[in-house]
This record gives structure tokens, C-alpha cells and sequence, in this order.
């Protein structure tokens, strides 16, 4: 069964982490993403830009239209996500809140139904 | 002059697959390190599937995988750092002949190692996860790449988990002495159980290219039907490859192209396959008045009642029900339970099977499950409770864990609210209660084995699937050292600051994702 993880934040809330924290912060994640891939469970960790790349994007009259993104009212947006399979629901819980900074901030966690397989 | 004997590729590739495991087994007996051999042995595999289509067989294709793997074997501890030392024990343990290849006309005697590699590869210290891959590479002989692309991970992803299973077998010391007496017992239902999670794994993937996307399903008949021929006394054994085939046997009618599914009631049973019905029917016929009746063998005799009757209404539900009981006496589980209730429905009428139902909502993580609930809406369908179920139906379709299901259960709901879907069907006819359905033999043949159900359930052979699953994920974290956090996983709900502590701790986890123990036809059966 695959599970999405999710990260938010903000540029405010990044920019009061010192920049000494930095390094450890990243050696922290990478660490994280080491070990779930080598358990074969972590299928793929993903960072995105900053949110002045983010687009919206529609299309008109078969065209796309693209504007700048995302919403202004967002306080705060997707950070990176992490895509896991794993045997169990409790197993992949327990990967999230293995995550070095769920104990600042809580992950968010969906099941994905692609490719679940029905219970039968 | 003799020439090379031409070979079609379905055929290599068939011959290949029963070899993989005699091939691997023959390395590893004789120079242990099986992560080295495995590895040697795909290399083998690959280069015969290769070569043998255009080539043609060799004489002994047996003798020259061997061959070819055993050179790969020491290519690869020559190319590894501790070259010399190793290289002198493989040479040393190397008779020159053996490089040779067997003669053709030699005992190819390595069955009970073909046995003891299964059980190897289902070793307790794995997950679950990592016991289906490697069986399938090892004993299967499939290419990591067909794994991967049959349980949808990236093929790097599927390496690890069969580097890390290996690392974890060869750290435990990897023998060929199998285990007896009630150890046996315990591996072997490990076993079933990992063949039953790759059967149930592939029950509904729609048929791809074979050659990439492997049928799962087909690939734990195969693989079963072969540990019934070394174990062909074993009535659990033969009760799960009865069970697979007669629950393979309706999977041509159990979805339409577009994936949806399509329930017992509604099947085309003029589409399901009668020959696997008559194989899976006399295979359980001749296990139950054996006497070990054991969960897999009451459930692939559910299953030969139901492919037995002709249509939905000459469904044999008091010979069904009779076989819940047992199967509840010797493998209690929710889930088997639910099953039951739908059974008490259709034999005592709705209302007694939403009793039963009622009951287990006593248990909170129950009370959510989306079967459950999704049972209870057929229920109260079938009662003319058609509010009521609609709403059911709907709760249904947002627990479901996944797409088929939820759109089957959200399209129920439109229809009840009459939201006229075109392809709605009425409610399931309760059948005649009283309707001639003919000797119920597998209840009769499963009862005179009672005594002896009863000593399964007694030292307890059998544990339910919901056990397995959850002490699966206990098992992943703290055996393959995967996990960090092994703490409890604690459930609140929002608002995050009203605790309530042990509630939903888990204890069904694991329950969501596959392998319940039940194939749910009973459950508004799809």
C-alpha cells in the first residue's frame, strides 16, 4: 500500500531557522531518506522550488494559461513530499513520525488508492 | 548430425522458471553465501532466456545453468575485495567435473532442497514484504524488474528490499535442514501465507504483458501447485491451491475492461473457468474427509459451494453457513465473522445477519472498517432499509482503501438514492430457503472432520491473517532494524487536544491492505 507524506512551511518560518542549523538540518533529512530507501519503502523523496516558481495553470479555449502561483491567501504550502510503500497503515504512521522534524511539526498523511488493491 | 532443439520463448521461459530453484539451491549447497549464488543465478537465468529462444536447448539445460551460474559465482568473488581468500574456496570446492555439468541421465535430487529454499525465503525474521519478493525471485525465478513492475515500485526500490532480505538470510545462516515437528508446522503455514499474499496480490490486477508484468495470481498456483507435489499429503497445502483455483476460476467475470467490479450476485457465470472449478473442487473434495480440516481448506470449500451453483439464487447458503461456523471455530477472525453474518442473512433472513453485524460494532476499529460497513448496507438493503443503507454505502465508499472498490460502493449509493444509473441492478433476491440444493458434502465431509478442527484451532496451527499482518509490522520494524520508532503508534482524534488514549491503537493496522483471510463474496461479494 502507498502513502504520500506531505511538509508544509513557509519563507517566513524557513528564515528564522539560523543558517547554522542548516547543514545538520539537511544531513538529518538525508539520513531519513537513506534508511527507508534501504529498507525499500521510501519509493521517492521529493523537495520543490520555492513558491515563486509555483503556476497556476488553466486551460482556455484549448490554450494553457498560466498564472503565477500558488494562492495568495496560503499561509502555508507544500514543501516536499515523500511517496512510501509499505505493508501496513501502522508501519507507514510509523515512518512518518520517524520524519526529524515531526516532533516540531505534524506530517500529513494520505493513503493512496492507485494501484491499492481491493480488498477482497 | 543433431541439431540445437529449436525452443519457443514461452517455453524457455517456463523451463527456466521450474529450474530457478533447483538451480539455486544446487550453488548454495554447494558453496553456501546465498547472496552471492542468487545473484549468480539470475545472471544464469538472464543469459539462457537470452540465448536458448535463438540458440536452442542445450542437452542438459540444468547442467549448464549450473554451470554458467557457478562461473558468475566466481566472477563476482574474484571482482570483490576480498578476492583471494574466497577464490581459493571456491576453487577448492569445485571439483573440475562438476564445472561439467551432471550427466544428463543423473538424479536431479535436490527436491527437499527446493523445499527447504521456500522455507528459507519465508524466514520469520523477514517481513512480509520481503518474503514475497525473494520468494518470487528465488523460488519463482522472476527478474527483479517483473517484480517491481508487478507490485508497482521502482525496479531500485524492489532491489533493496531483495538486498536486504538476502543480507537478513545470510545473516541467520541460510541451511538446508528444515525445521520439524512444530516448528515445521509454524514455517509452513508462513509459507502458505506468503503464497496466499502473492495469489491475493494479483486476484484483480487486470492482465498485462506478461513478460513485464508478471500474473501474480498464476505465479502462486504454479508455485503451489509444485509444494503439492512435495507436500501432496498436507490437506492445508492442498486446501489453499484448491482455494486459488477456485477463486481464480471466477476472475474472468469478477471485473469488467475498464477495471470496475462486478459482484458475485451480477457475474456472467457462464464466464467462469470450469476447468479450474473442477480441479480446485476435487482437490478440496479429496483434503476435507482427511480429517486436519484447517482454515484454507474451509475456505476454498465456501468457495467450491459457490462456483458450484448454477446461479446467485441456487446458492447453497445454509451448506455456507455451516462451513463459517467451523471456519470461526478454527481460525476466529472479524473478518471471517463478517462473512458469517452476510451467510446468517441470506439462510435466516436479514435481520438476524444485521444481529450478528450489530455485534461486532462492539469492537470501535470494526465499527469503522469499510466492510463492515459496506456489509451492513447490503444488509439493510436487503431488509428494505434503503435510507439507511445508501448512507452505509457512502461511509463505504470514503473508508475504502482503494479506487475499484470505492467507485463499486459510491455508484450503490447513487443508486439507492435513484440517482438512476443505467446499469443499476436491483437488490440480490434472498434465495429460497428451502430450495433443493443436493447433498451439502463439503459441510458433511469438514463436520465428520470437527474433532479434528477443533485440535487445530486447539494448539492453535492456526492463527488468523489479521494476527499475521499485524505482527508483520511489529516483525518489519524490529527484525530488519527498518524502524527507528518501535514505540505505539497512538490515535487521536481532531481536535488534537481531546485525547483519548488506547483508542484504535493500531491493533487492525495492518488489516487495510491485503490478505484478511476471506475473499468477501459474502460481503455484498465482489
Amino acid at each position: 500500500m502507498k502513502y504520500l507524506l506531505l511538509i508544509y512551511g513557509n519563507q517566513e518560518k524557513w528564515a528564522s531557522i539560523p543558517a547554522a542549523e542548516w547543514p545538520e538540518a539537511i544531513a538529518r533529512q538525508d539520513a531519513f531518506n537513506r534508511k527507508y530507501r534501504a529498507t525499500g519503502e521510501l519509493i521517492g523523496a521529493y523537495g520543490l522550488a520555492d513558491e515563486i516558481q509555483a503556476r497556476l495553470v488553466r486551460r482556455e479555449d484549448g490554450q494553457p494559461v498560466v498564472t503565477d502561483g500558488p494562492y495568495l491567501e496560503t499561509k502555508e504550502y507544500i514543501a516536499s513530499f515523500y511517496l512510501l510503500d509499505c505493508e501496513s497503515e501502522e508501519r507507514a504512521l510509523r515512518i512518518a513520525a520517524d520524519m526529524p522534524f515531526a516532533d516540531v511539526d505534524p506530517v500529513e498523511f494520505w493513503p493512496i488508492m492507485h494501484e491499492a488493491k481491493p480488498d477482497l | 548430425m543433431t541439431g540445437p532443439v529449436a525452443a519457443g520463448r514461452g517455453e524457455v521461459e517456463g523451463l527456466l522458471r521450474e529450474l530457478a530453484p533447483q538451480i539455486l539451491t544446487a550453488l548454495v549447497r554447494r558453496y553456501g553465501q546465498f547472496h552471492l549464488c542468487e545473484d549468480a543465478c539470475q545472471e544464469a537465468l538472464l543469459a539462457a532466456a537470452q540465448q536458448w529462444p535463438s540458440g536452442g536447448l542445450p542437452d542438459n539445460p540444468r547442467g549448464w545453468l549450473i554451470t554458467v551460474a557457478a562461473r558468475r559465482l566466481m566472477d563476482q568473488v574474484r571482482s570483490e575485495q576480498s578476492r583471494r581468500a574466497r577464490e581459493e574456496l571456491v576453487a577448492a570446492a569445485t571439483p573440475p567435473s562438476e564445472l561439467l555439468g551432471p550427466p544428463p541421465d543423473a538424479e536431479p535430487a535436490d527436491r527437499d532442497d527446493s523445499l527447504a529454499l521456500l522455507f528459507g525465503c519465508c524466514h520469520p525474521d523477514l517481513s512480509s514484504p520481503s518474503q514475497i519478493a525473494l520468494t518470487l525471485r528465488a523460488v519463482g525465478g522472476l527478474s527483479t524488474a517483473q517484480i517491481a513492475a508487478a507490485f508497482g515500485v521502482p525496479e531500485a526500490t524492489m532491489a533493496q528490499r531483495i538486498s536486504r532480505a538476502k543480507q537478513t538470510i545470510s545473516g541467520t545462516g541460510f541451511d538446508f535442514s528444515l525445521p520439524s515437528g512444530a516448528e515445521r508446522t509454524e514455517r509452513l503455514r508462513a509459507v502458505l501465507h506468503v503464497l496466499y499474499l502473492v495469489f491475493n496480490e494479483g486476484y484483480t490486477a487486470s492482465a498485462g504483458d506478461a513478460l513485464t508484468v508478471p500474473a501474480l495470481s498464476e505465479e502462486a498456483i504454479r508455485l503451489t501447485r509444485w509444494l503439492h507435489r512435495l507436500l501432496p499429503d498436507d490437506g492445508e497445502v492442498t486446501g489453499l491451491l484448491a482455494l486459488m483455483l477456485l477463486a481464480d476460476a471466477r476472475r474472468p467475470a469478477r471485473t469488467l475492461p475498464d477495471g470496475s467490479l462486478v459482484p458475485l450476485a451480477d457475474q456472467d457465470r457462464q464466464m467462469w473457468d470450469q476447468a479450474k472449478i473442477a480441479e480446485g473442487t476435487a482437490l478440496i473434495s479429496a483434503a476435507l474427509p482427511r480429517g486436519e480440516v484447517g482454515a484454507y481448506q474451509l475456505q476454498a470449500a465456501i468457495a467450491a459451494v459457490h462456483d458450484e451453483a448454477k446461479t446467485m439464487a441456487d446458492t447453497d447458503w445454509t451448506q455456507i453457513l455451516g462451513l463459517y461456523d467451523l471456519l470461526e471455530l478454527t481460525a476466529p477472525n472479524p473478518f471471517t465473522a463478517l462473512n458469517r453474518a452476510v451467510a446468517v442473512a441470506m439462510v435466516r433472513g436479514p435481520e438476524a445477519g444485521l444481529e450478528v453485524i450489530a455485534a461486532l460494532e462492539a469492537d470501535k476499529r470494526m465499527a469503522r472498517h469499510h466492510r463492515l460497513i459496506a456489509a451492513r448496507a447490503h444488509l439493510r438493503e436487503l431488509a428494505g432499509d434503503t435510507g439507511t443503507a445508501a448512507a452505509d454505502y457512502l461511509d463505504a465508499a470514503r473508508r475504502a482503501p482503494s479506487l475499484p472498490e470505492r467507485r463499486y460502493l459510491a455508484l450503490q449509493a447513487s443508486r439507492l438514492a435513484g440517482r438512476g444509473y443505467p446499469e443499476s441492478r436491483p437488490a440480490t433476491e434472498v434465495p429460497d430457503r428451502h430450495s433443493g440444493h443436493g447433498e451439502p458434502r463439503y459441510r458433511q465431509c469438514a463436520g465428520t472432520a470437527r474433532t479434528a478442527a477443533n485440535t487445530v484451532a486447539g494448539y492453535g496451527g492456526l492463527v488468523s491473517e489479521l494476527d499475521n499482518l499485524r505482527n508483520g509490522a511489529e516483525q518489519f520494524a524490529a527484525k530488519e532494524g527498518g524502524a527507528g520508532a518501535t514505540g505505539q503508534v497512538r490515535r487521536r482524534r481532531r481536535p488534537a487536544r481531546s485525547a483519548e488514549p488506547g483508542q484504535g491503537q493500531g491493533q487492525y493496522g495492518g488489516g487495510q491492505d491485503q490478505g484478511q483471510g476471506q475473499y468477501g463474496e459474502e460481503q455484498q461479494g465482489y
